[in-house]
């Protein structure tokens, strides 16, 4: 019985998926749905089933009949929607669309997604560290010396609070590198941070905000060289910035790195040949180092069993530096200016 | 700091046929910055950045050294020529001082007319070289005047032009002064006293902040801001007969915050705030008397002073040879590195018996590095290490020369300079390994779900604003005595740390007058104080609407769909008890967060993020579709408006456990309708047994809050 209804679903199915008219299709409804037509026959038999299958076989035989329904309903309407085809509508295409609604993601967090993505490729794990942190964690321990420029007033954002006794002032962190220091102190070793967050320095002007923010990469474990540094670099240059560019590194000077370099990238606008937006073929990037021993020491690491390299660019530099942003004033970037906004 | 210098200056100190933009290149690839090369009249300048640990690269001489180490690497033949002078250093290097060079002495007995008594206070008196010589004011010859041009300094007499011309060649600044207009034979350098005033050589007077390190004649008169500016008081004039060049090296961050509080940034003073050698001092007086012989018909007529009472001592760096490849990343051949070293004029010894053919480091070093060796020291860290040299595990012992004192002091740093020279360029890239990845499941991943949120909003039409962190004082809510304050804020707009993000946001909207319909939103921190702490950070989500009649219910919509979207149950909305008109939400027992009817056009709401993301679930639970058809039935109920919708479907839905949904439907006037469904998963559901539950639902909300059912 129950073979039998499928043999009999497949065939009405595919006879009905075949038809060409109307006309066609209500002979096949006929056919097998009518009252002498092959489903109500096959009912009849219905009272040589087993009483324990009865009900079984009964949902079986409606089910059955209700796809049998079903697509010849369909069917009809495909064959009505064939014949509308023919007919031409008056439609203007180049009338405008009803949009659904399309908001935008602000700039920097577009830049941000893309470099977490990207260093989230070769492993890089992402953190999130205090922006408001003790002077230990954001100079001390990372080899500020006590009467560096940096640690005084005029660089950077005091908190009106008793200074720790054991850590020192409260400050807005000028620079994410106060992430490597609580990483180092709270991981197992090897370490691939990536520590992306909002900074604050004392400086407003068309290219410096009180507020930006910084990407930090640390990389710590046995045997990290100036090599693995520069592998990191030119796959985060490549990715970002584009296959054809290169990158180079260049002696620097910061405190809690040694060696220290810059980094730069050659420039997208003259291919590296030198014009008025580059320096001789070269745009800077930013920062980046092998750790400084003394840092290591700090966070309890020998530096004699272990090293590492650090880098720390601007979110808001390497989004100017996309080709085709030219943004004259940074301070644009957080007035929040819907015009600015909705071409991103 | 950037300096310029001409090539064919350059030129003079290293032997080479390397053309400028080639030892720009190389420079700064290995050493540094140089930012442009630009043509100047037949001549090139280089325009340096001087980073704050190489000020001995801030000098002619001092980049002549440094090409000479770089160039040969790369290929480029070059030679380094040290500055000549007539009295090689090494005569005085074992200490002797300048005064009692042979070829002084004897030409001051016949001639020592003029006196010149210089006290020093040695807390921040590192070394003063001075002497007082005849001389006869000129223009100066025109490749003095070229060169100086070309470096930005103006050219105005051959007396004045030789200090600058000084400093360019060294690095040491140099100052000179009018002998008859000092008005003594004596100076004392003290430290300024708050109040004094001066005027300084420009004419501009300056009233001090104290501290400032000065010279006083012995009137009691200030006649020199030491290390920063010459005063209007001594400086040399058309009728100056007699000068006293004078050389400093002073407390350098004395220096610094003196330049600084008083906004003289002359290239004097920043170079001394840079920690310079101070052997440079006697080098500088040696070329200066030189010039002055040369280009003023100079005559000594003085003792040549001499006061170093904090002498610089040499000191030696340890490095291990298998940290050297470790570092850098590739093996670099030991001989390689000594020779790399000594080029930069640094010492190299091998702790390593079969290369005792390298211990030879005086013969390479530049004359006015003026190393010594201290024999005693080195014998005991040789003994020190005859454990690791049976281990093979190499060092190098480097002597650093006294150029370089401040800034070389750690293994790490002698590594740098092998490092740099050998060429960063020439270094392979590679990622490192990958074998030791931290594992991270996504559901706990909490920048998924920012992202997801983010992306969310952007979908439905909202514009994600970045405002800033600190705010005025109007838009700080709360009690001013409890919000995270800076102590030196840049100006009034940005004093305290924000605790909430709304009035940021409110703020974007009246800036953005022109827009009758935004919906802005942002994910930032807030700041709570808290005692002997750092002030506590957490992430909010808030989102402004502005549109015209807007529905709170659209509002509640975007919550709502969010919360669902990041697989959030059990959220509930409950009258605000902030005050004013909106709702509280709470996932479970948990405060979430406010929307807040601001006016019928302005909806806002701000919602803990972090507590969002901690509910966030990737959890997916699936229910096979259901084989037998559900019964579905609206109720209509008349109820008071005070019994909440959600108390209502929270009642009907409890009564039997085949109600499988229970929908609002509409409201009109006192009268809301359900939509109720009810399921049987196992078998077909009889109208009997639906009669039976809907009158079970009317009798419970009867009893409980009178409520009948509208026919």
């Amino acid at each position: 019985m129950e073979e039998e209804l499928i043999r009999i679903k497949n065939n009405a199915i595919s006879l009905i998926l075949e038809a060409k008219s109307q006309k066609e299709l209500e002979d096949l409804k006929l056919q097998f749905l009518g009252r002498s037509g092959h489903l109500t026959q096959l009912s009849k038999n219905m009272k040589h089933v087993p009483d324990e299958k009865k009900v079984e076989v009964g949902r079986l035989f409606n089910q059955t009949k209700q796809i049998l329904e079903d697509t010849i309903d369909q069917a009809t309407k495909s064959l009505k929607t064939q014949h509308k085809k023919a007919q031409k509508i008056n439609l203007d295409v180049t009338d405008p669309a009803i949009l659904p609604p399309l908001g935008n993601l602000h700039p920097v967090t577009q830049v941000i997604e893309e470099i977490s993505n990207i260093f989230e490729r070769i492993g890089f794990t992402r953190e999130r560290y205090p922006e408001i942190d003790y002077d230990w964690f954001a100079f001390e321990a990372l080899n500020f010396p006590e009467n560096h420029p940096a640690r005084d007033d005029w660089e950077t954002f005091f908190i009106k609070q008793t200074p720790d006794p054991k850590y020192g002032p409260v400050i807005l962190t000028p620079h994410t590198s106060n992430g490597q220091i609580r990483e180092m102190l709270s991981k197992q070793l090897p370490i691939k941070m990536l520590n992306i967050a909002k900074c604050y320095r004392r400086q407003s002007d068309v290219s410096h905000t009180p507020m930006f923010h910084q990407f930090e990469t640390l990389v710590v474990g046995k045997d990290i060289s100036i090599v693995d540094l520069r592998g990191t670099l030119d796959y985060f240059v490549k990715s970002y910035f584009g296959e054809n560019r290169k990158t180079r590194i260049r002696p620097y000077h910061f405190q809690f790195t040694e060696p220290s370099f810059e980094v730069d990238i050659s420039c997208g606008v003259c291919d590296g040949q030198g014009c008025k937006l580059c320096k001789a073929g070269w745009l800077e990037l930013g920062g980046a180092g092998m750790v400084h021993p003394n840092v290591l020491k700090a966070c309890n690491i020998d530096p004699e069993k272990y090293s590492g390299f650090a880098s720390g660019f601007g979110i808001e530099r390497v989004l100017m530096m996309r080709e085709g942003i030219e943004i004259d004033d940074l301070r644009t970037l957080y007035a929040n200016r819907l015009e600015f906004l909705e071409q991103f | 700091m950037n300096i310029k210098i001409l090539d064919s200056w350059l030129k003079e100190y290293l032997e080479t046929k390397a053309t400028a933009q080639e030892i720009a290149k190389e420079l700064s690839l290995t050493s540094v910055s140089i930012e442009r090369v630009e043509p100047y009249k037949n001549d090139w300048t280089y325009d340096i950045e001087i980073t704050t640990n190489r000020p001995d690269l801030a000098s002619v001489n001092g980049l002549a050294r440094e090409a000479g180490a770089v160039l040969p690497q790369n290929g480029i033949k070059a030679t380094y020529k040290p500055l000549q002078l007539k009295f090689s250093s090494s005569d005085t290097a074992s200490g002797g001082g300048i005064e009692k060079r042979t070829g002084f002495s004897t030409s001051l007995e016949q001639d020592n007319k003029a006196k010149l008594d210089i006290q020093v206070n040695t807390k921040f008196v590192n070394r003063i070289c001075a002497v007082v010589m005849d001389v006869q004011i000129a223009k100066s010859p025109e490749q003095i005047k070229d060169r100086l041009e070309s470096s930005d300094i103006r050219s105005i007499n051959n007396l004045i032009d030789i200090t600058n011309y000084v400093m360019r060649v060294t690095g040491q600044p140099t100052h000179v002064f009018d002998y008859d207009r000092l008005g003594s034979d004596k100076l004392i350098i003290r430290e300024a006293k708050k109040d004094e005033e001066i005027t300084t050589l420009d004419n501009k007077t300056y009233k001090l902040l104290g501290g400032e390190i000065v010279a006083e004649n012995a009137k009691g008169e200030i006649v020199d801001l030491l290390a920063i500016m010459g005063l209007a008081n001594s400086v040399v004039t058309e009728k100056t007969k007699r000068i006293v060049f004078f050389v400093n090296n002073i407390d350098s961050s004395k220096v610094r915050k003196a330049s600084m509080e008083l906004g003289i940034r002359t290239q004097a003073a920043q170079l001394n705030e840079k920690h310079l050698d101070p052997n440079l001092c006697e080098t500088a007086l040696q070329y200066g008397i030189q010039l002055y012989e040369q280009l003023a018909h100079g005559k000594i007529v003085s003792q040549i002073i001499d006061i170093y009472p904090n002498k610089l001592t040499e000191k030696q760096v340890k490095v291990n040879l298998q940290k050297i490849n470790s570092v850098i990343g590739v093996e670099v051949p030991k001989q390689q590195s000594v020779d790399i070293l000594k080029k930069l004029g640094f010492g190299v010894e091998s702790d390593d018996p079969r290369h005792a053919e390298l211990v030879s480091a005086s013969a390479v070093i530049p004359a006015q590095a003026g190393i010594q060796k201290r024999k005693s020291w080195i014998l005991n860290q040789v003994q020190d290490d005859k454990l690791s040299v049976q281990n093979d595990n190499l060092y190098l012992l480097v002597t650093v020369p006294t150029i370089r004192a401040y800034d070389i002091n750690l293994q790490e740093d002698i590594i740098e300079e092998i490092a740099r020279i050998y060429g960063y360029h020439n270094l392979p890239s590679k990622l490192p390994l990958l074998n030791t990845i931290q594992t991270q499941q996504q559901g706990k991943n909490q920048y998924y779900w920012e992202q997801k949120s983010k992306n969310a909003l952007k979908y439905w039409g909202f514009t994600e604003v970045y405002t800033y962190s600190m705010v005025p004082e109007n838009l700080y809510e709360g009690p001013l005595d409890k919000a995270v304050t800076i102590a030196n804020p840049l100006n009034e707009e940005f004093v305290y740390m924000r605790k909430t993000l709304v009035p940021s946001l409110l703020q974007v909207l009246s800036e953005n007058k022109s827009f009758e319909s935004v919906k802005i939103f942002e994910i930032a921190n807030v700041y709570n104080k808290r005692e002997n702490k750092l002030p506590e950070e957490v992430r909010m989500l808030a989102g402004v609407i502005r549109q015209p009649q807007i529905s709170f219910f659209t509002v509640k919509g975007y919550v709502e769909q969010l919360l669902k979207d990041l697989g959030i149950t059990a959220v509930s909305f409950k009258p605000t008890d902030q005050g004013g008109n909106g709702a509280s939400i709470y996932i479970s027992k948990q405060y979430l967060g406010e929307i807040e009817i601001l006016d019928p056009n302005l909806i806002n709401f701000e919602l803990n993020f972090e507590l969002l993301i901690k509910h966030a679930s990737l959890k997916k639970t699936y229910i096979p579709a259901a084989k037998f058809p559900p019964i579905l039935e609206d109720i209509s109920l008349i109820a008071p408006a005070e019994v909440l919708t959600e108390d209502l479907i929270k009642e009907i839905s409890k009564q039997n456990p085949l109600i499988s949904e229970v929908t609002f439907l509409d409201r009109y006037e006192n009268t809301r309708t359900f939509h109720v469904v009810y399921q049987d998963r196992t078998k077909n559901l009889t109208t009997e047994e639906v009669k039976h539950i809907h009158s079970a639902i009317l009798q419970s909300l009867h009893k409980k809050w009178g409520i009948k059912e509208k026919n």
